[in-house]
């Protein structure tokens, strides 16, 4: 006698039951894993969303300035977003720096002893650069000063590439004013940021 | 107390029809749609559990909105504001050290506490649970902090220590989720856990009230915090470690072993009644009273099933006793590990492919115990088995031999020696080995050999495997005599030649452990005198190199690689470094 088309199947699934469990609780760690690492990666809040923002304001309370990813060139990522009540870092890595990202702090004060001034990147920050090596490795820092904080920048580029890679890093991250970030949070949430 | 009457060997048809009177209902057919004695059971804290896990849900999904996520932050931080309004300097300094205690030292110490502990006690499969879960709670805690990316409460001085976002609190959901892992996989369930849930809230409790107190969190990131570390975890290990099947017990024994207390017990007593019409004596589940008529028996020898004793009314209203074998799913996947060891370790001799279900692993087995009867083997009498929860757990009823011994402890004299070896003469003749003869698994009573637990048992093995059987009879047999008389005994049945190429076929992993210990034990070395009383015989190879085994070999080697290399990438994604 022919078994039901239902009995075949349930048949056919008691079979392959214990193997597809295992197969998806396999797939979905690794999926979860992976995901997980990517998503860990990729988490700077963005100049465009403020909302996310706040948790670096908070980080150092003074700070006028916050930093923010303004768009990364091609080859950029970014990873290790760590904000806290000591303030907030995160790293920058270029396809064509392998192993060197700059590591971006933001922090209430900081030591500019042997930095030479250059541009001001936004209104009312004062910008230096101190320059450790410049061949064969072209290493230092770059200081983004404003009252209430400091935004260092830590860079370790080969000689050779350290220009476009200047350019490409300071062009990625951008300065967001608290008093805008105030005037954001009061408006979509109505609450308000500590000064 | 009687027994049902043993048939003599061969002379019968079918064996199951005797007690199908016993009831007067006899059997009951389960109609389409009624559960089975034991469905899957999703209890009222797991219900409840969900629902929290939708409110988590439903609070995510309200906090991706602005204006919903305004509304809930004003609303935190009004309750913060009360809180904070009871600050004093005594008081602070209490709750940050409330904090402290709960730091990411503390939660990684309980963490690989609780994975020494799990693998102290060979718990692997509640490790490969907890490791899966904190896995996956970290990684859910992760992606919603990102997802959300919740500022710290504003407006008011946070005292403690933070990082990252706050939306949900990974401190309280790690602290929540280490205790938790204690208490479901290292804990009995009962008296002990319901104690531990009490003291882990306790100290739950405590924690969030320091962080709300020092503002490091808003109440919502607390309250979906606790909801991933506690229910979230808890219907997780219900899904994959479920108490029933895979209990916690410190109170020795094999771990393969299920309780068959409680829900299970009723549950046994009704199927065996609907299923093959028996009468379990002394228990009336409807009224709720402990079921007495079926118990463990006989634990300490088995660790692939759990055996009962079932007490039933036999035809003649008189009490009988029958034997039973309770199948589960982590017996399923023990045979399956079984196999894949013995194909791995001397290759595939024999047929290791694994069951695919329960009921097609006691299935063959009742075939077993029939296709033996029918060869006039002196092998239980089946009586069938009954479906507990489909494709889940099943219970194979057979007799119950009463008044029998374990050979080791009965007198062996010369007709019991010729009864066993004529019964691997039968075995031999009917095309049959039994594949795991050793004492615990044959019996004498009033001077006749009984075999049982027939689940290993091959039909048209190979003439290796049935060369086997005749060895470990032997052994056994020479135990409580001398290997000469054994040898001189098997003569009347076995040719010299059989006896030579069962000893050219034995080695020490062809010996089921039971055997090889008492042999130890013994002193003698029974197996070089058998091969010296035998004509000479080169040995049969027992490891066979095919492109089968070097596969197996090979792929668990490359999974074993793989898996050390996930499982740092592990510890650091998990947290646990």
């Amino acid at each position: 006698m022919t078994p039901r088309p239902e009995a075949r199947r349930h048949d056919r699934r008691a079979m392959h039951r214990p193997l597809s469990a295992l197969l998806a609780t396999v797939m979905v760690a690794a999926a979860a894993t992976l995901t997980g690492c990517a998503a860990l990666g990729d988490t700077v809040p963005g100049c465009g969303d403020p909302l996310r923002l706040a948790i670096i304001a908070q980080s150092v309370p003074g700070a006028s300035y916050l930093p923010c990813i303004r768009g990364l060139p091609q080859g950029w990522n970014t990873f290790g977003f760590d904000p806290s009540q000591d303030g907030t870092s995160f790293l920058l890595n270029s396809d064509r720096s392998p192993g060197q990202p700059v590591t971006v702090r933001l922090t209430a004060t900081c030591t500019t002893s042997g930095a030479s001034p250059s541009p001001p990147r936004a209104p009312g920050v004062l910008t230096y650069t101190r320059l450790d090596s410049i061949s064969p490795r072209f290493a230092g820092r770059l200081y983004d000063v404003f009252p209430g904080g400091c935004v260092s920048y830590s860079f370790d580029f080969t000689t050779g590439s350290q220009i476009a890679l200047m350019e490409q890093f300071e062009e990625a991250v951008g300065l967001y004013p608290r008093q805008q970030l105030r005037l954001v949070l009061k408006q979509k949430l109505g609450v308000e940021l500590n000064s | 107390m009687t027994t049902l009457p043993t048939p003599r060997p061969g002379r019968e048809g079918s064996e199951v029809t005797p007690l199908i009177t016993a009831s007067l209902r006899g059997r009951r057919r389960r109609p389409s749609g009624e559960p089975p004695p034991l469905p899957r059971h999703i209890n009222h804290t797991i219900r409840w559990y969900l629902l929290l896990v939708g409110v988590a849900g439903g609070l995510w999904a309200g906090m991706s909105v602005p204006a919903l996520l305004g509304i809930i932050t004003r609303a935190d931080l009004a309750v913060l504001r009360a809180v904070i309004t009871v600050r004093a300097a005594w008081l602070t300094h209490l709750m940050l050290g409330v904090n402290a205690l709960a730091s990411p030292w503390t939660t990684h110490l309980v963490a690989w506490g609780t994975i020494a502990v799990l693998v102290a006690f060979r718990r692997f499969r509640h490790l490969a649970a907890y490791l899966v879960i904190v896995l996956a709670t970290v990684l859910l805690i992760s992606a919603m902090a990102l997802e959300i990316g919740r500022m710290r409460p504003v407006g008011m001085q946070i005292l403690g220590p933070w990082q990252g976002y706050a939306q949900p609190s990974r401190p309280v959901a790690t602290l929540a989720l280490a205790l938790v892992g204690i208490l479901y996989t290292l804990v009995p369930a009962g008296r002990w856990r319901n104690r531990g849930k009490w003291a882990a809230a306790a100290i739950l409790a405590a924690f969030c009230a320091a962080r709300l107190y020092l503002a490091v969190d808003h109440p919502t990131d607390q309250v979906t915090a606790l909801i991933v570390g506690w229910p979230l975890a808890v219907v997780a290990f219900w899904l994959t470690v479920p108490n029933d099947v895979f209990p916690v017990s410190y109170r020795g024994g094999r771990k393969a072993h299920l309780d068959i207390g409680g829900r299970r017990g009723a549950a046994i007593v009704m199927a065996l009644d609907n299923q093959l019409g028996l009468a379990v004596t002394g228990v009336d589940n409807q009224l709720g009273l402990a079921v007495t008529g079926v118990e463990p028996f006989g634990l300490e020898a088995s660790a692939g099933s759990t055996p009962l004793r079932i007490q039933v009314r036999g035809p003649d209203g008189g009490k009988t006793v029958l034997f039973g074998k309770l199948y589960a799913l982590n017996h399923l996947r023990s045979d399956r590990w079984y196999k894949l060891a013995r194909t791995v370790v001397y290759g595939r001799l024999e047929d290791e492919k694994p069951f695919s279900t329960v009921r097609r692993l006691v299935e063959y087995e009742d075939h077993l115990l029939r296709l033996m009867r029918d060869a006039g083997l002196p092998t239980p009498r089946p009586y069938g088995f009954v479906e507990i929860t489909p494709e889940r757990e099943y219970l194979i009823v057979m007799e119950f031999f009463e008044g029998g011994q374990e050979i080791r402890n009965a007198q062996v004299d010369d007709r019991v020696i010729d009864d066993a070896l004529r019964v691997v003469r039968r075995m031999w003749d009917a095309g049959v080995a039994h594949r795991d003869i050793k004492p615990s698994n044959i019996l004498v009573r009033d001077g006749n050999v009984l075999l049982i637990d027939v689940a290993f048992a091959a039909v048209r093995p190979t003439p290796w495997r049935q060369a086997v059987d005749l060895a470990n009879m032997m052994l056994t047999l020479a135990l409580a005599s001398t290997p000469e008389h054994v040898y001189e005994r098997a003569l009347s049945v076995f040719a010299a030649d059989d006896v030579a190429e069962a000893f050219a076929a034995c080695r020490s992993i062809t010996i089921p452990s039971q055997l090889r210990s008492l042999i130890r034990a013994d002193g003698r070395d029974l197996t070089g005198r058998f091969r010296q009383l035998a004509p000479t015989r080169r040995p049969i190879p027992v490891q066979l190199w095919d492109i089968g085994r070097v596969k197996v070999t090979a792929g668990l080697i490359a999974a074993l690689v793989v898996a050390v290399a996930l499982f740092s990438v592990y510890l650091q994604v998990a947290g646990l470094l």
